[in-house]
């Protein structure tokens, strides 16, 4: 077990292996840096993390004594041990500290009122707490022009760089794709793409996370909000079964930006463009907003009551009649208490009312990075973008599979709608429309059931045959919890209420059940975890900000 | 040494770069040296050199195929390339001579900075530039290595020392000019 | 007094040795054959750390002790890297060497080579010096058809590659990770130390990077002994347990406002006036000198009333200056304005800036920005104090950068402000004043 001292404050840090920086987050002690990244190598070139180290001794008579280092040293690179000393606020530390950030503030434009970074920019953080009130520089600044198309999300505002080079590695050592280079050298050194081959990964939205400063800006988020406007979710990203852990930053029930979330169980660091960008529908106007039953004399639009009294009463009564025809359809989105919930309706109404898995899509393989400079995939693996492009396929499954020994698809269920087999069915589609659109022949298949309901996003093929048709609720409203591939069960949180008069799946299934109050995720996670072997470690309710791992799930698929 | 920062126009010599491919014998001599070294990426400045040294300059497509040959991006070759304010865009290529003049400070205490001033202006260039026939591109240098025979040039690699002699630098151009 | 007798430059004016005939008729490569046959690899390496030998790339380590820091019993491959790199401003000594005796460099490259066990050497020469490149081409060239290169040399087990490797005109080349970065194809941006490049260099094996004219030394101590060397030079400070003493000869470099520019093999120790006056034929034109560089740019000025340092490993030190560098003296006249030759050095150590690490890029970019509104006529006193503060802050010395270039960045900007405070505030005041100021040029602001 070893000790480190922190200006002196003594933390444990038992086995692991830190540098100085890691070791003073420990003691919740902030070494300032911007070219250390935990995913990247070390490179010690910005030089903001520089402090003093030393070594504290215990002679035979007990007596304490410490040696600092007669320089700082770069934090990031220095390795502590027990009894390791480390002094970030001394005299030799904060003058280290007030130089670095005089020096970069030398050439950084005084962008903030126009700069998308504001509020969450490390150089006006640091400058507040590490630097000096006053510059010196009385000479002219480099003005070099500005990279609007460095890639085709990603705009590059030249001046504003400090060259920490996160970016340039990012590509070099995640991505391997490898497009972001330095130019030149010295003071005229600016990052840059060769010409004809712009910054264009599935990853490459990473670099505006990465980049400290507001240099790399991404064009999606680009003076769109304020981000201290913005409230933040813990979230769970569901365009495929990687999982990543997000934040879902929001004003007044607008989505605006998805960040990844650093989630050791789950994808590292990271998130990908897609799944990055993959918010879009949410804030589309097109959304469904009003609960519909259409009948012989038209479409009529109800309150959510009377709609969920219209399913309950068809669904109910084609269940009385022959519960071998009547199916529910199980959107591999929905979270594990919505599943629940859904089924537990289900099995009210007779343990033969079938349970089917809705479409799951898969593209292509897994997509591993980095790649090698040839495209290849390379052999050590440091991010993911999984071929199933489905949020909870085993959530839903470790539920469907407790109250069903059958396993049903969505082509099975398709078959026999067709087949004429079945008299009613409610389907819950909430996927995003970037990763699923029912096409014409599933609303063809259903052509000749007696009552359909469908729960989903946007108007589609399906709904245009549904006799009531619910609006989904969108992955930024609902509470719940996913679990990704590995069987790592993740807590996402609402980011937004949904639209006035309507309720979320959730809600909507409790009231098909009869049930009285609100959906409250941890509450329904105790319940599940108390009925299902394989959800048990749910029954901790708070699943922490890194998610609980359900071995007996990820064989789901 | 001049860095393209973008500020200089294309010049009329561009026309005159040739297309790709690497010709056959650069793109062989690129290859013969990857046993030299365990690394595929330290043939990088090796082959800039030999791309230049035929071509004048290094044009994207170079780059690329550089690139392909040492399993790089051309990202990667390019930041190489963009360090050393050595190698030419095809938008500024080279000349059929580079004119070296030395301004650092043994030479720059002997006169260096006003050599190289008359020298842009006898040749009508500004420095970085190359001549209008072609012939002879004039460049600033750190420090050649020839400071007991300041204040020194260099034509290509070869040093020319005491170049503030009667008369030398007018014979070294004209020479230069002569081709 | 006897006039020292040249060891490196022995061949000076003996072309016929520039062959591979020629040096082995004068005696060459005997003493390589010795080595190969009658000693071990850790039996050279202690001749070499025995001798004192320091670098004479401009740090002055102690040759044989870095060597003995490559691992034990390492598998290989180890690597030899040969910086010649030479661009310390007004040094040429190892183009000499490479110019006019390859055979006695490469000698030594394989000795080292052997006594490390490298299986490669890269030899790693900056683009400027095209004739000492053909030239120690041509000489390996015969090496290899002489089978004194390439598998078992001389008959011998050892086998030994030479491959030549040239630069781009960049001086961090020069910086022993900057050249293995280059050599390994990707900007020239030193690395990070540990790992040092003996446990991890080039392409992240042990390498060892050492500067021509220490190992053309390495030959003739191998040959005449360590004794020999230590006869030579100045034995360490009695008082300074940390002194490892300046042994040996060296070639010293003499350049600018002198009669007679050009280079000189000494015994270490020789001092910068008698360096001037006996060999460089003295000031100029008749005139007084107001100062001089002691080692290349980066070790900062001397006044002239400080001539009298020895030029050895000590003596630049006592006077405030980083050390002696690259032993290459300039001297500048009494009518040379010093703020046209502090200008002069900003601007080179502006350009040459690799631009990593922050302290460095801004504070170069900075200081040169400051010297250059200065000459504009638009200085302030305030301006001494923030370039003196600026430069004290940059380098490895305080820990604030990666590699020793913002030290030498910093190193002239604070003497000359130190030693030539006065001129700097008449400048302040006055403006370049009405002498002409030898032939150095007001520059335009961004001029590079």
């Amino acid at each position: 077990m070893a000790t480190v001292y922190v200006n002196d404050r003594a933390v444990d840090i038992g086995d692991e292996r830190l540098n100085c920086v890691q070791a003073a987050q420990r003691a919740g002690v902030t070494i300032p840096h911007y070219c250390w990244h935990a995913a990247l190598s070390v490179v010690a070139s910005c030089r903001m993390c520089l402090v003093e180290v030393g070594e504290r001794k215990v002679d035979e008579k007990g007596e304490v004594s410490t040696v600092m280092q007669p320089k700082v040293v770069p934090g990031c690179q220095t390795p502590v041990k027990d009894g390791t000393v480390i002094r970030t606020s001394d005299a030799k530390s904060k003058d280290a500290q007030q130089r670095t950030l005089e020096s970069l503030l030398l050439n950084h434009p005084l962008d903030c009122p126009v700069c998308d970074k504001a509020g969450e920019c490390l150089l006006q953080d640091y400058s507040f707490q590490f630097g000096k009130a006053e510059s010196r520089m009385v000479d002219e600044k480099r003005t070099p022009p500005n990279k609007p198309d460095i890639g085709p999300h990603v705009n590059l505002f030249t001046d504003r760089c400090i060259m920490c080079s996160r970016c340039v590695r990012f590509t070099r050592e995640v991505s391997g794709t490898a497009e972001l280079h330095i130019v030149n050298r010295g003071t005229h050194a600016e990052i840059d793409v060769f010409e004809g081959h712009p910054l264009d990964n599935k990853l490459s939205l990473n670099v505006v996370d990465l980049c400290p400063v507001g240099a790399l800006a991404s064009k999606d988020f680009l003076y769109t909000q304020r981000v201290w406007n913005l409230k933040s979710a813990n979230a769970v990203c569901g365009g495929c079964s990687t999982g990543c852990s997000v934040h879902v930053d929001s004003n007044k029930d607008i989505v605006y930006r998805l960040r990844p979330r650093f989630n050791p169980r789950a994808q590292g660091h990271f998130m990908c463009d897609a799944g990055r960008l993959g918010y879009h529908h949410v804030n589309d106007p097109a959304r469904l907003r009003q609960y519909l039953v259409r009948g012989e004399n038209g479409t009529r639009a109800v309150d959510w009551a009377e709609a969920a009294g219209i399913c309950r009463e068809k669904l109910g009564a084609a269940a009385s009649r022959d519960p071998g025809r009547v199916w529910f359809v199980f959107s591999p989105s929905m979270t594990v208490e919505e599943a629940w919930l859904l089924a537990n309706y289900a099995r009210q109404l007779s343990p033969f009312v079938k349970l089917a898995m809705g479409a799951i899509v898969v593209e292509g393989a897994d997509d591993t990075f980095p790649k090698d400079r040839k495209g290849r995939p390379a052999p050590q693996v440091k991010f993911t973008i999984r071929a199933e492009k489905a949020a909870n396929v085993r959530g839903v499954r470790g539920v469907l599979a407790h109250f069903q020994k059958e396993r049903l698809d969505y082509q099975q269920f398709l078959q026999a709608a067709r087949g004429g087999q079945v008299d009613a069915c409610l389907i819950s589609q909430g996927q995003s429309p970037a990763i699923y659109k029912p096409g014409v022949e599933e609303g063809d298949a259903l052509a000749g059931v007696a009552f359909v309901a469908v729960q989903e996003l946007f108007a589609s093929p399906l709904t245009d045959r549904a006799h009531v048709v619910v609006p989904a609720s969108a992955f930024s409203e609902v509470d719940g919890t996913w679990v990704n591939h590995a069987g790592l069960a993740q807590a996402k949180r609402a980011s937004c209420a949904p639209w006035r008069g309507t309720r979320t799946d959730g809600q909507f299934y409790l009231e098909l059940l009869g049930r009285k109050g609100l959906v409250h995720a941890g509450n329904l996670r105790r319940e599940v975890a108390k009925a299902i072997p394989g959800f048990k470690p749910l029954e901790a309710a708070d699943l922490g900000e890194y998610g609980v791992f359900c071995e007996k799930l990820k064989d789901l698929a | 040494m001049s860095h393209h920062h973008g500020t200089r126009e294309v010049s009329p010599h561009a026309a005159h770069v040739p297309p790709g491919p690497l010709p056959a014998d650069i793109r062989e001599q690129i290859v013969a040296l990857l046993p030299r070294y365990p690394s595929k990426q330290a043939v990088t400045l090796p082959a800039l050199h030999l791309a230049q040294d035929r071509l004048r300059c290094v044009p994207p497509w170079a780059v690329r195929e550089i690139a392909d040959i040492l399993d790089l991006s051309p990202a990667e070759v390019h930041d190489t390339l963009s360090f050393y304010g050595f190698f030419r865009p095809a938008s500024d290529p080279l000349g059929k001579k580079r004119l070296w003049i030395c301004r650092s400070l043994a030479c720059a205490l002997r006169g260096a900075d006003q050599i190289l001033d008359q020298a842009a202006h006898k040749l009508g260039v500004e420095v970085g530039g190359t001549t209008a026939d072609g012939a002879i591109t004039l460049e600033l240098a750190e420090c050649l290595g020839a400071c007991e025979g300041a204040p020194a040039c260099m034509v290509d690699d070869e040093h020319i020392h005491h170049i503030d002699q009667d008369g030398k630098m007018d014979r070294l151009v004209e020479d230069l000019r002569k081709g | 007094m006897a006039a020292f007798e040249p060891v490196l430059l022995r061949r000076l004016n003996r072309p016929e040795c520039k062959n591979l005939e020629g040096y082995r008729a004068d005696g060459g490569y005997r003493t390589l054959e010795r080595a190969l046959k009658e000693m071990s690899p850790d039996q050279v390496t202690t001749v070499v750390k025995d001798s004192g030998l320091r670098g004479r790339g401009g740090a002055g380590f102690p040759t044989g002790l870095k060597w003995t820091f490559l691992p034990k019993g390492h598998p290989g491959p180890i690597y030899l890297c040969v910086n010649c790199d030479e661009s310390e401003p007004c040094t040429f000594n190892n183009r000499y060497l490479i110019e006019c005796d390859p055979h006695q460099v490469l000698e030594g490259i394989i000795l080292a080579s052997y006594a490390i066990r490298a299986t490669t050497a890269y030899f790693y020469v900056r683009y400027e010096y095209g004739s000492g490149t053909r030239t120690m081409q041509r000489a390996i060239d015969e090496l290899y058809a002489a089978g004194m290169l390439g598998k078992n040399i001389l008959g011998s087990e050892y086998s030994l590659d030479v491959v030549v490797h040239r630069g781009a005109a960049a001086y961090i080349c020069g910086e022993e990770t900057g050249l293995i970065e280059s050599l390994e194809g990707k900007r020239a941006w030193p690395r990070i130390k540990p790992p040092f490049p003996a446990i991890e260099g080039a392409f992240r094996k042990p390498t060892i990077v050492n500067n021509p004219e220490t190992l053309a030394n390495v030959v003739n101590i191998v040959e005449r002994g360590g004794e020999w060397f230590k006869s030579l030079g100045v034995p360490p400070d009695p008082k300074n347990p940390r002194d490892a003493g300046s042994y040996g000869s060296k070639l010293y470099c003499i350049s600018g406002h002198v009669n007679k520019p050009g280079i000189v093999e000494l015994p270490m120790g020789v001092t910068l006036r008698e360096l001037l006056e006996v060999h460089g034929g003295g000031v100029w034109k008749g005139r007084k000198a107001k100062g001089a560089i002691p080692g290349g740019n980066s070790m900062g000025f001397c006044t002239e009333a400080e001539f009298d340092i020895p030029l050895d490993f000590n003596g630049p030190g006592k006077v405030g200056c980083l050390g002696l560098g690259t032993a290459a003296v300039t001297v500048f006249d009494e009518t040379t304005s010093i703020v046209d030759v502090l200008h002069n050095l900003c601007r080179f150590f502006a350009h040459e800036s690799c631009g990593q690490c922050t302290p460095c890029r801004e504070g170069t970019a900075w200081m040169l920005k400051i010297v250059e509104r200065i000459k504009r006529g638009q200085g302030r006193l305030e301006d001494l104090a923030i370039l003196e503060e600026v430069a004290d802050k940059i380098g490895i010395m305080p820990g604030t950068t990666i590699c020793g270039l913002a030290d030498g960045a910093g190193w002239p900007v604070k003497t000359a402000i130190r030693k030539f405070r006065d001129e700097f505030k008449t400048y302040l005041r006055e403006g370049p004043g009405k002498g002409p100021s030898a032939g150095m040029r007001l520059q335009m602001a961004g001029g590079h």
